[in-house]
């Protein structure tokens, strides 16, 4: 016989792992052993990400993350050396950080740190490397906003920001043109190899010497403090309003509907997370369920807050038919507008309230995402049960509270939708959508 | 090498009814993985059908007798939980990673389906999900550049007919034929317990774990008769070289090289598996040393220029793929390409047999280090080889294998004979419509 649906018991309580905390010359270690987990992760934590650059040196932080894949020999020597320990080299500059490190058996933890250690203290850097790199990435920048979404995704900072954020992260297809291997050198010297930074270790610790660990990556570099934050300035132009960026042919359209938000430090995530889930943050939210569970629009849909530490930005992205496009943006403004006005139901407050509490044993089930949650506590300067806290967030949060969070941080009348698709067959319903005018760019004009 | 310390902790179990359960225990705690790897794929579809292995794994999660569209998802997602589903040509996955205390759920879903998804089916939930696979066809293959490449490479690799001719998306004009009655009876010709790889990674004892599997399982029949797939033998090389020649707007030219390799579990397959890594599987790799670094003839692609797909029942192929970089055309890049791969036949050092397991392992390591990853590895081995000790193994099978026979593979196997090119050339500027021209 079938069985009738099962009742669950109450879960096991979760806290997230307490991590050891080690100071060790001018750096710190941070760590989560974990017994039994054979796969580390290494990661160092340094405050020179992107909204660092000066103006005139957009994409250095990226083009210099890539360049020490060269390693102290030079010629990209760096991955094979990693690879024949099999471990794996990561990186990744993001705004407000810039993030190196390994992933390794624990058994070879030791060997594959210090290759990791040198190849960001004392990288060979030849100029010839680094050229090599930027042309490399000079041209992927084009070849990845092929894609429809990419291109669309890297539109936002210039529709939204002056100043660092209009221009990608890599600098875009011009500016990195005039990072010189000689910038770069200098970005390393000053922001890499001088600067400890935090680093964090995760995975079956029990034969691993963490502090040796630190003295082989921090060696004789100091503490330097993160920058402090200042908001950005808007970019110009009528709110709210549609760019289409034209692609001649698109079968689909990749659409973007983005808006300044507040900062990561100012936002109260709990209510602002929960919110975004309910419109578009899981299967069942209610832009999935509309555009692509009712009206078959779409392969999915989803929105979610990208938080800085000087500001914020909320978007929601989906790709659609081409014809429907017109529509998919009067669906997607009518579902925030009817969260905004009538709020969440209990099923949805329930579903918020449990997704982000009973679910953590599942997020953190691996040594990246446990690394990851600690480097977002560097980042950000979390207190080390951040985790913690905001489970408690999410047990308090209120119906209400996350109809006042659409009502407070979501701002459809000063959005920008970024539509990357094909211009002369979509503009004229487009400008009947009633959301501002509509400009036509070509993307290769986007960032000269 | 390194394993995660859990080999021979892994217990099986076959339920009357067929279904066969596969235990391991998971590496952090609170936590279960439940994988499930039904014996049917695309390789079951047939001409004028394609596609409807991979609707239909859409289709389970719209409702059935019991649970209404959208109620899986939500249950899952609710509890924070991982959950999605994928197809290939040997089998249709399903998995979902939940809180521990909410196993009991997750295998109730899964056997609710199982029993009576053909309660819930509508012609209403089948044209919706029409809809959004045509817009997964659109997403992933016809609005990107290349996209159809995979789909180019099957028509060249595999003969009219051959049930590996086809991708797993299928046609537009398939799915728009596809009607309620073929569904249902798809339903019950590939779906029954006798047909399923139950996995389940956690922290429980597995006599409780098969206690709670027989009791939501145990009831659901065996199909009456087991599904026969249309025959997929193949001898022989490509009968190349074969090619496929596309002029269309995309940023740059692109050369996709394919081999036609034995079946996944051959030994020959780790042989090319091993191959495919010293030729194209991180910065270590020829490929990225010679085309990317020092002739600077193809984008960087991070050392992920050639690998292995992995067909079970069926040659598989060795696929090499690479972009040419701003002013090399698609002529040179292939020239390039082949004359490397060439190479191989005339020798491979110790140390790159080396660094080429050693990525291998890793790779293979990585996949074992989180639960749901893990059960997916076991579910993998145990429906394609009968044998979950294997994901913990497998990478025993690479250990014996030397240059020596790494240089044999390669003459014999990475012939001209063999080979079929897929290449995508820029249209020239001011051309207008794209033209495409297969030989």
């Amino acid at each position: 016989m079938l069985q009738t649906r099962p009742e669950l018991g109450a879960p096991q309580p979760y806290h997230f792992p307490e991590p050891t905390r080690l100071r060790v010359g001018g750096g710190t270690v941070v760590a989560i052993d974990v017994p039994g987990q054979q796969y580390a992760a290494v990661r160092l934590v340094q405050p020179s990400g992107g909204i660092t650059e000066p103006l005139d040196r957009m994409g250095v932080a990226a083009l210099t993350s890539e360049a020490l894949e060269d390693g102290v020999g030079g010629d990209s020597s760096l991955a094979p050396a990693l690879e024949r320990h099999g471990a794996e080299w990561v990186s990744r500059v993001t705004w407000d950080s810039f993030v190196t490190g390994v992933d390794a058996p624990v058994n070879r933890i030791t060997d594959a740190t210090k290759l990791f250690a040198e190849a960001v203290r004392t990288p060979a850097l030849r100029p010839e490397d680094v050229e090599r790199r930027r042309d490399q990435l000079l041209e992927r920048f084009w070849l990845e906003a092929s894609m429809a979404s990419t291109l669309a995704t890297r539109a936002i900072g210039g529709q939204l920001f002056k100043g660092r954020y209009a221009t990608p992260l890599s600098g875009g297809p011009v500016r990195l043109r005039d990072v010189t291997p000689e910038t770069v050198a200098d970005f390393h010297a000053h922001a890499v190899a001088a600067v400890a930074g935090t680093l964090v270790v995760v995975g079956d610790l029990s034969g691993v010497d963490l502090e040796e660990l630190g003295r082989t990556v921090f060696a004789g570099a100091a503490t330097v403090p993160a920058p402090v934050p200042s908001a950005p300035e808007s970019a110009p132009g009528d709110l709210p309003r549609i760019v289409v960026l034209d692609r001649p042919g698109s079968v689909q359209s990749a659409l973007i509907l983005a808006h300044r938000a507040p900062s990561r430090s100012e936002i109260d995530l709990p209510r602002a997370d929960g919110m975004s889930d309910v419109l578009g943050g899981m299967f069942t939210s209610r832009l999935n369920m509309e555009l692509r569970e009712r009206l078959g629009y779409t392969y999915g849909v989803g929105c979610r807050f990208d938080l800085r530490r000087d500001s914020g930005v909320f978007l929601v992205s989906t790709q659609v038919e081409a014809p429907t496009t017109a529509h998919s943006i009067t669906a997607t403004l009518g579902e925030i507008e009817k969260l905004q006005a009538d709020g969440v139901t209990e099923a949805e407050l329930s579903a918020v309230r449990e997704s982000n509490t009973v679910g953590l044993p599942v997020t953190y089930s691996t040594s990246r995402s446990l690394a990851g949650a600690l480097v977002e506590m560097v980042v950000h300067d979390l207190p080390e049960d951040h985790v913690d806290r905001l489970r408690a967030g999410f047990e308090r949060v209120t119906a209400d509270d996350l109809a006042a969070a659409a009502r407070e941080y979501l701002t459809p009348r000063e959005a920008v939708v970024i539509v990357a698709g094909d211009a002369e067959q979509l503009v004229p319903s487009l400008t009947e959508v009633g959301h501002g005018p509509v400009v036509v760019r070509d993307p290769e004009t986007l960032w000269t | 090498m390194t394993t995660n310390g859990a080999a021979g902790h892994v217990e099986q179990f076959t339920l009357d009814n067929g279904l066969r359960l596969v235990t391991a225990p998971a590496a952090t705690g609170q936590v279960a993985a439940v994988n499930l790897w039904y014996g049917v794929g695309s390789r079951h579809e047939v001409p004028g059908r394609t596609g409807f292995a991979h609707l239909f794994e859409h289709l389970m999660f719209q409702g059935s007798g019991t649970v209404r569209k959208g109620e899986h998802f939500d249950a899952v997602e609710r509890l924070g939980g991982d959950i999605n589903a994928s197809t290939s040509t040997d089998r249709t996955n399903y998995f979902e990673t939940v809180p521990e205390h909410a196993l009991d759920l997750a295998l109730w879903l899964e056997a609710d389906r199982l029993a009576t998804l053909r309660e819930g089916m509508t012609q209403e939930v089948l044209d919706n999900q029409r809809d959004v696979v045509k817009n997964e066809r659109r997403q992933r293959y016809d609005n990107v550049p290349y996209g159809t490449a995979l789909e180019r490479i099957l028509r060249l690799g595999y003969p009219e007919g051959h049930p590996y001719h086809h991708p797993t998306i299928g046609s537009m004009a398939d799915l728009d034929a596809a009607d309620l009655d073929y569904v249902l009876s798809f339903h019950e010709r590939h779906y029954g317990p006798d047909n399923l790889v139950l996995t389940v990674v956690s922290g429980l004892d597995p006599q409780d774990v098969r206690a709670r599997v027989e009791r939501y399982f145990g009831a659901i029949p065996a199909r009456p008769t087991a599904a026969e797939a249309p025959d997929a033998t193949l001898d022989g090389p490509i009968g190349g070289p074969v090619r496929d020649t596309v002029v269309e707007n995309v940023p740059a030219p692109a050369v996709f090289l394919g081999y036609r390799v034995p079946a996944y579990g051959e030994r020959d397959f780790d042989v090319l598996h091993l191959a495919s890594a010293v030729l194209g599987q991180g910065q270590g790799s020829r490929l990225y040393r010679r085309l990317v670094v020092e002739r600077g003839l193809a984008a960087d692609d991070g050392g992920a220029a050639a690998d292995l797909l992995p067909f079970r029942y069926t040659p598989s192929l060795m696929l090499v793929n690479m972009i040419a970089r701003e002013g090399v055309s698609g002529d040179d890049l292939e020239a390039a390409m082949v004359e490397e791969i060439s190479a191989l036949a005339e020798g491979v050092t110790d140390e790159e047999l080396e660094r080429a397991r050693a990525v291998l392992e890793r790779d293979h390591l990585q996949s074992l280090s989180h639960p749901s990853g893990l059960a997916d590895t076991i579910g993998s081995c145990t429906q394609l080889f009968g044998d979950p000790e294997l994901a913990y193994t497998w990478p025993q099978r690479w250990a014996g294998i030397t240059t020596d026979d790494v240089v044999a593979g390669a003459k014999r196997l990475l012939t001209p004979e063999n080979l079929l090119i897929v290449r995508f050339d820029p249209e020239a500027s001011g051309a207008s419509d794209g033209a495409a021209a297969a030989s």
